[in-house]
């Protein structure tokens, strides 16, 4: 276990830097949970979110229409779900913390390219094409190859650091998306290296991704900067 | 009680020591540059050069908070500490001014254009040989202090105390004699002058970042095109290569990366003017005016800083003991009349002192004060009042001006330490 740490803060010495927070804030579970993390993480952590709880529902309601002004473009279905959630779980009377439950079960139904929709468009765009010095282009982005596990590290841990994708540098943070779970991860990166002509990419024999896999690396917890770093590795 | 000397800087051991300890490593590295291991939030690691130790507000933004121990320790607020804000993520295209560095971009220029006959284009290199003015002001985020609204209703946003602001020394060139010397030949008609800054939102559909002010605004009179902060090029987290500096208003007036000036005959309509950063001209309560109410008509930007004061010792971290204690603090406005007198209770409000005011460096300063005062065992509320000399003074309940932006924050300070 000493060794462990050592190890790590040797590692992070190495980096130069601790871990910025922006990864480490979670919200309390509850339905519309994963809708915030995937749309108010563009243009800011949830550290803003998590210093206001406490206000009333309709000062969260208020904040929607806020944030259009600063940029938020989602459709009204999904402003409800998120003022729902937000005056609930983040209001003056949030109920009392409920059991974990693994939604894990529901696995054979899910829709690879709608959870896309729901938890990555916001940046990497509906037509994966991300936006220029923004959010990099998934259509194209030879990453998702780097090796068949590569991508897990990405999702799980988010990544941040300067990269080249299909020429361009992009020098930007992403999240961690680890509150999904496993088979909902392996669904979307399944989805993702099939779509907008990717599939042409995939090396000979790349099988899709399983559960399995993205469990597998759950516990191995990266630093946004390590996986910058492996995938460094990975491109030697 | 000022113990900092200009342009050095001092961390906290207790604070820094903990920190390295608990991750069982003796560094030798560098003073400030030490990174927090213990604590998952660093705020080294928000922007490169910042001291660990800062109150992390948001990451993404680099929105990050000085503790008044740190504050404190120092006569003009050294880069390492002073609070910052940023309106967009620091990364991608934006990432060079994730730094205390200075920036390099030595073909820098700010564009003046509108309502003018002549635009211009003005390198940022021609600026530095002009004629250079200092000013020494004030700089505070129009939220500092949003976490007391609490008291009454809690508004949205980093939950700020005391510590978005700090004392700069800045540098640059007469904002007027400079506009006056391109030989613009403005229209009659403009009314605004609109200030623009490099920085720009994460995606397309945000709005940019720009605010306007009054054509004769006299503040303007005093404003510089700032090239450097405490003696150094501006640090790029703040600003730099040049910063538009409105000696005594509020943060977000002073445009950093300042790369546009237009002439206009109306304000600007980024929402950072027209919605954000704005105050109700007349009290407004909880419920019945929102975040999305802002007119144009019943509310106007946080222009000039509201008289205000603040506690810096003792602080409860000071832990101190019964008896006599010498409080000390600071005070500022907007600089259109001196401070004439800071009352200060050291009984919660029973009886209250004149304190001792240090004549401050410019008009819009810091005002050093010191009071006498006592402490009894057992829970003790310090609170400090300043007046101008324009009759002006902090409300003793500051949640008066509650607004649901939770801006201009200047209720009396009240500190409570237990002895």
């Amino acid at each position: 276990m000493r060794r462990a740490i050592l190890l790590w803060a040797v590692a992070c010495l190495g980096l130069g830097l601790g871990r910025a927070s922006a990864d480490e804030i979670t919200l309390p579970d509850g339905p519309g949970r994963d809708l915030v993390y995937a749309r108010c993480q563009t243009c800011h952590d949830l550290g803003y979110l998590k210093e206001s709880s406490g206000i009333p529902a309709s000062a969260w309601k208020d904040i929607l229409v806020t944030m259009y002004g600063f940029g938020l473009r989602i459709p009204d279905a999904e402003k409800a779900q998120i003022v729902t959630y937000l005056g609930t779980y983040l209001g003056p009377n949030p109920p009392p913390a409920a059991p974990a439950v693994s939604t894990a079960d529901a696995a054979p139904s899910l829709n690879g390219g709608k959870l896309f929709e729901q938890n990555c468009s916001a940046c990497h765009q509906k037509t994966g094409k991300g936006l220029p010095a923004s959010f990099p282009p998934l259509a194209g982005n030879s990453d998702l190859f780097l090796d068949r596990l590569y991508p897990v590290h990405v999702v799980l841990n988010g990544l941040t650091g300067k990269i080249e994708v299909g020429g361009k540098t992009f020098n930007g943070t992403m999240p961690s998306f680890a509150h999904l779970d496993d088979a909902r991860l392996a669904a979307i990166l399944n989805y993702v290296r099939g779509a907008w002509g990717n599939a042409a990419n995939a090396p000979a024999g790349m099988r899709p991704l399983a559960a399995v896999d993205v469990k597998g690396l759950r516990d191995q917890k990266q630093t946004p900067k390590e996986v910058h770093g492996l995938r460094a590795s990975l491109l030697k | 009680m000022m113990s900092g000397r200009d342009g050095e800087f001092r961390f906290n051991r207790r604070q820094f020591g903990l920190a390295t300890s608990a991750a069982g490593l003796a560094l030798s590295m560098p003073g400030y540059l030490r990174p927090a291991f213990a604590a998952g939030e660093d705020s080294a690691a928000v922007i490169a050069g910042k001291v660990s130790g800062l109150i992390i507000h948001n990451a993404k933004l680099g929105v990050m908070e000085t503790p008044l121990t740190l504050l404190r320790q120092h006569k003009h607020t050294p880069k390492e500490i002073l609070y910052s804000r940023f309106h967009f993520p620091h990364e991608g295209e934006a990432a060079w001014y994730d730094t205390i560095k200075a920036p390099d971009f030595p073909d820098w220029t700010i564009t003046i254009d509108g309502l003018v006959a002549r635009p211009r284009t003005v390198k940022a290199a021609d600026l530095a040989g002009m004629e250079q003015v200092k000013r020494v002001s004030v700089l505070q985020c129009a939220g500092n202090g949003r976490a007391f609204y609490a008291a009454k209703q809690k508004v949205a946003g980093g939950q700020w105390h005391n510590g978005g602001m700090g004392n700069i020394e800045w540098e640059g060139v007469p904002f007027r004699p400079f506009l006056e010397a391109q030989k613009l030949l403005v229209s009659s008609g403009a009314k605004w002058i609109t200030a623009h800054g490099w920085d720009h939102p994460a995606t397309p559909e945000g709005s940019s970042f720009a605010k306007s002010y009054h054509i004769d605004d006299p503040a303007l009179d005093n404003a510089i095109l700032a090239l450097k902060m405490n003696g150094e090029p501006i640090p790029a987290a703040h600003g730099g290569p040049v910063r538009l500096i409105i000696p005594g208003y509020y943060g977000n007036m002073n445009v950093k990366q300042i790369n546009t000036i237009l002439f206009e005959a109306e304000q600007s309509p980024s929402v950072y003017q027209s919605m954000g950063y704005r105050m109700p001209l007349v009290p407004v309560e909880p419920g019945k005016f929102g975040a999305n109410d802002y007119t144009l008509t019943n509310s106007v930007p946080t222009y000039g800083h509201k008289i205000k004061s603040a506690i810096f010792s003792p602080l409860p971290e000071d832990k101190p003991g019964a008896g006599a204690v010498e409080i000390t603090g600071v005070a500022f406005n907007d600089g259109r009349g001196p401070i004439t007198r800071v009352e200060v209770s050291s009984d919660g409000g029973k009886t209250w002192t004149d304190a001792e005011i240090e004549a401050p460096e410019s008009p819009w300063a810091w005002y050093h004060w010191k009071a006498k005062g006592t402490l009894a065992k057992g829970e003790n509320t310090l609170i400090s009042r300043a007046t101008d000399s324009l009759g002006r003074s902090q409300p003793l309940d500051g949640l008066v001006w509650w607004n649901p932006r939770g801006y201009e924050w200047n209720g009396a300070d009240h500190v409570k330490v237990t002895v």
